[in-house]
């Protein structure tokens, strides 16, 4: 008897207190309507409580973000003249004091508790969303895919070779992204292509690997400040490692049908003959073009390849001349690019022209 | 009220839950040295220790001992411990942000701390009235908060020594509670509880 | 991230037997010792090893809470919902623990009363929720009743050598018999609660002196 009394509170009580916190959840974390104005100008309504990005990202105001949200990448920084309350020591861990000062936050940080200005540089308010098709999807290594996607029939994309789209998909938590690297020429307006890596856990790779020929895809672009000068006549050196070669791809495609006298070379590191793709494409443009020189290396020993062994800093270092006249561009995980950049510097590229895309 | 001041002050000093009775122990040897931090995780105990301690006095008061399902006490009082941090931490978020700030980032630590579910067991054996939990659940938290400043700024202090590499963190740590309860022990005479 | 234990490359003294049990289980009781390897559980080791028969019970009780409850969970665990796991736990470590001090009172009263509430704080006692969260949740049933027993065996080694010298310095007897002879007094610094920092110290140190010497760290 006293059993089934006591299986019936204890099931009582946790239902009762399950729906008092749901309850108090809905009422007490109902921060009321919050109006965010953008650069004195524009402004929205939202229910606050959510993080800022997320609000502006609801709105249609995209803001670069690379690590979902999570306060590691720092790329949503924003300055919050108002509304903002003080900022939260995760922040202090990403943005410097000079920047703090300014009102600088991260958007995925600040939560809107009242009424809010924040200012949101041009570039960003050219971002847009787009819906789109998947044409092809095809494995180029063991584990990179290279997707062909096809916007909407009168959309276009405008953006530099080198920068990212933002590849959006759902998650039990809501809305997530995560950034790939356009490695198509931005001549083609109208599709793009992609080269994901599928990373052990990865929510954005192991979707994007998922997909099919004529499956539905969103994405909001183009983002980034990696992307080639068109400002100057010097040679172009492109450094990459591994699946870093997609912006690669995008540049060197854009700078073929424009060269404007400017010469251009890729190093391009990878582990074995069965990681290196698009090897064929890189080869032919070599052989038409004599100002482009193409240079693979690989680390790990592979009988069947007779090109430049080791890691790609050391071919760098062997083939490389005139640095001085050279603007640098690398993508690859961040030992190769620390490595790469001494052997840089140590070759007369000054560091302000040289430009990283890490991942 | 002699004896409620007896409960607080004893709890404080000589029957500190942390040096007389081990409760709380797993952060004393993880929590950095920072201050702040030490400071900041005293504050959400003491907080939390307060407010559970009396939903669970109220709770076996008003139902357990009506129902006579007593021996369901460690259920509910867990579970009531970690719904109630959970609203704390809704409210302070909504209500006082300044203190969310604080010690916000602590309180789903809490929930699982030996001390704020000692309290509540302290509490029953001891047979507490309402406000003899109220006394002992402040002084138990002060208490805890006490010692909890006072090794981050021990060792602090040992930046500058040079223990025996073999004690190793927990190993200096240990050793430093120990002076400290030493320490606390001539407090006795105050009151015994 | 549940840890994964790499058993690649089993370490010197755990090749006994090449199976995953018992490479698990070993892990438990020397390496990833509660006490000394991973720092968890420290309450309820001071406050219980003021005597051999109080550690005896506790770490009997413990163990039997940490193997049920890793068995459990491993059971259902492809059931919990993501945000419900903390709450899952303590429902089912909670009622493991009315029943096992309900035991603890009737098989042993005299220690009951004097372990008092440290019986139940095995709730709130991190090594339980520690292997649940690292292990039993994403290992099969088999695995982590390998892990939580290792667990529980070397808890039960750390507390009875503590206990062992604690009661013997500072009671002069051990499990209750005298052995020490009166005549010779006892450092009862060991038996009050300052006394358990000090012995816990001291365990530490020579446990570290132990691995430095033998070289028993060994990583992977």
């Amino acid at each position: 008897m006293i059993f089934i009394k006591a299986i019936i509170f204890i099931n009582l009580y946790i239902f009762a207190i399950g729906i008092l916190i749901i309850f108090m959840d809905k009422v007490i974390s109902n921060y009321g309507e919050c109006k965010v104005k953008i650069n004195n100008d524009k402004e929205f309504e939202e229910h606050g409580g959510k993080t800022l990005l997320k609000a502006l990202f609801e709105n249609k105001y995209f803001i670069p973000s690379a690590c979902g949200g999570k306060g590691t990448c720092g790329y949503c920084k924003l300055q919050v003249p108002e509304g903002g309350g003080p900022a939260l020591p995760t922040e202090a861990l990403i943005l410097n004091s000079k920047e703090l000062r300014e009102g600088y936050r991260l958007s995925c940080q600040v939560k809107l508790r009242e009424d809010l200005d924040v200012t949101i540089p041009a570039e960003y308010l050219e971002i847009k969303e787009y819906d789109a098709v998947i044409e092809q999807i095809e494995l180029a290594t063991s584990d990179i895919k290279k997707v062909k996607i096809n916007l909407a029939e009168d959309d276009e994309i405008n953006f530099k070779p080198g920068q990212y789209v933002q590849i959006m998909f759902d998650t039990p938590d809501g809305l997530d992204y995560r950034a790939y690297s356009i490695a198509s020429t931005p001549e083609r307006k109208n599709s793009i292509e992609l080269n994901v890596k599928l990373i052990p856990e990865g929510l954005g790779s192991s979707y994007v690997h998922a997909k099919n020929k004529n499956d539905k895809i969103q994405f909001s672009g183009p983002y980034g400040d990696f992307f080639l000068r068109t400002d100057s006549h010097r040679k172009i050196v492109c450094v990459a490692g591994g699946v870093g070669l997609a912006p690669m791809k995008s540049i060197i495609d854009f700078w073929n049908n424009n060269p404007h006298g400017r010469k251009c070379e890729l190093y391009y590191g990878s582990r074995t003959t069965k990681d290196l793709y698009d090897h064929e494409f890189f080869v032919k443009i070599a052989k038409e073009n004599p100002d482009f020189s193409y240079y693979p290396a690989l680390s790990d020993k592979d009988p069947e390849w007779n090109g430049e062994c080791g890691f790609i800093h050391t071919v760098i270092e062997k083939y490389l001349e005139d640095g001085a006249n050279s603007e640098a561009y690398l993508c690859g995980p961040e030992i190769m690019i620390n490595f790469v950049t001494e052997v840089l510097i140590a070759k007369e590229i000054p560091q302000e022209r040289i430009s990283y895309d890490k991942f | 009220m002699i004896n409620l001041l007896v409960i607080l002050f004893a709890s404080i000093l000589t029957s500190n839950i942390a040096l007389t009775y081990f409760l709380g122990m797993c952060p004393f040897v993880t929590i950095s040295k920072n201050m702040k931090v030490a400071y900041g995780m005293g504050l959400a105990v003491t907080f939390v220790m307060v407010v559970t301690a009396m939903t669970n006095w109220l709770i076996n008061k008003f139902i357990l001992e009506a129902l006579g399902i007593e021996f369901l006490q460690f259920l509910v009082f867990i579970v009531t411990i970690a719904a109630m941090v959970q609203i704390i931490e809704i409210f302070i978020d909504r209500y006082f942000p300044a203190l969310y700030h604080a010690f916000g980032i602590f309180l789903p630590l809490i929930t699982v701390n030996c001390a704020i579910l000692g309290i509540s067991l302290f509490m029953v054996l001891r047979t507490y009235g309402f406000f003899e939990t109220l006394f002992f659940s402040v002084g138990s938290g002060l208490g805890w908060l006490l010692a909890i400043v006072s090794i981050g700024a021990l060792r602090k202090k040992m930046i500058f020594s040079n223990p025996l590499e073999h004690f190793g963190v927990t190993g200096i740590t240990a050793v430093l509670a120990g002076l400290m309860a030493l320490a606390f022990i001539g407090f006795t005479g105050i009151a015994r509880l | 991230m549940a840890e994964h234990i790499n058993l690649k490359l089993p370490r010197k003294g755990y090749k006994l037997f090449k199976s995953k049990n018992w490479m698990v289980f070993a892990e438990g009781v020397w390496h990833n010792n509660p006490i000394f390897g991973m720092v968890l559980g420290l309450c309820s080791t001071l406050a219980v090893t003021n005597l051999m028969a109080n550690a005896f019970v506790m770490s009997i009780a413990v163990t039997v809470v940490l193997v049920v409850n890793s068995a459990v969970i491993s059971l259902i665990r492809n059931l919990i919902p993501d945000r419900a796991r903390m709450i899952t736990y303590m429902l089912i470590v909670s009622t493991i623990v009315i029943t096992v001090d309900l035991f603890i009172k009737i098989l042993f009263p005299k220690v009951s009363s004097t372990l008092g509430p440290y019986v139940a704080l095995i709730i709130t006692n991190c090594i339980v929720m520690g292997r649940c969260e690292a292990f039993a949740i994403n290992n099969t049933p088999g695995l982590s009743i390998s892990d939580a027993l290792g667990a529980g065996i070397g808890y039960t080694f750390s507390l009875m050598v503590i206990a062992f010298f604690r009661e013997l310095i500072g009671f002069g007897s051990l499990f209750g018999f005298k052995v020490i002879p009166d005549s010779i007094p006892t450092i009862s610094l060991f038996s009050v609660p300052p006394g358990a920092f000090f012995a816990l110290a001291i365990f530490i140190f020579f446990v570290n002196y132990i691995k430095k010497k033998y070289k028993l760290e060994g990583k992977h």
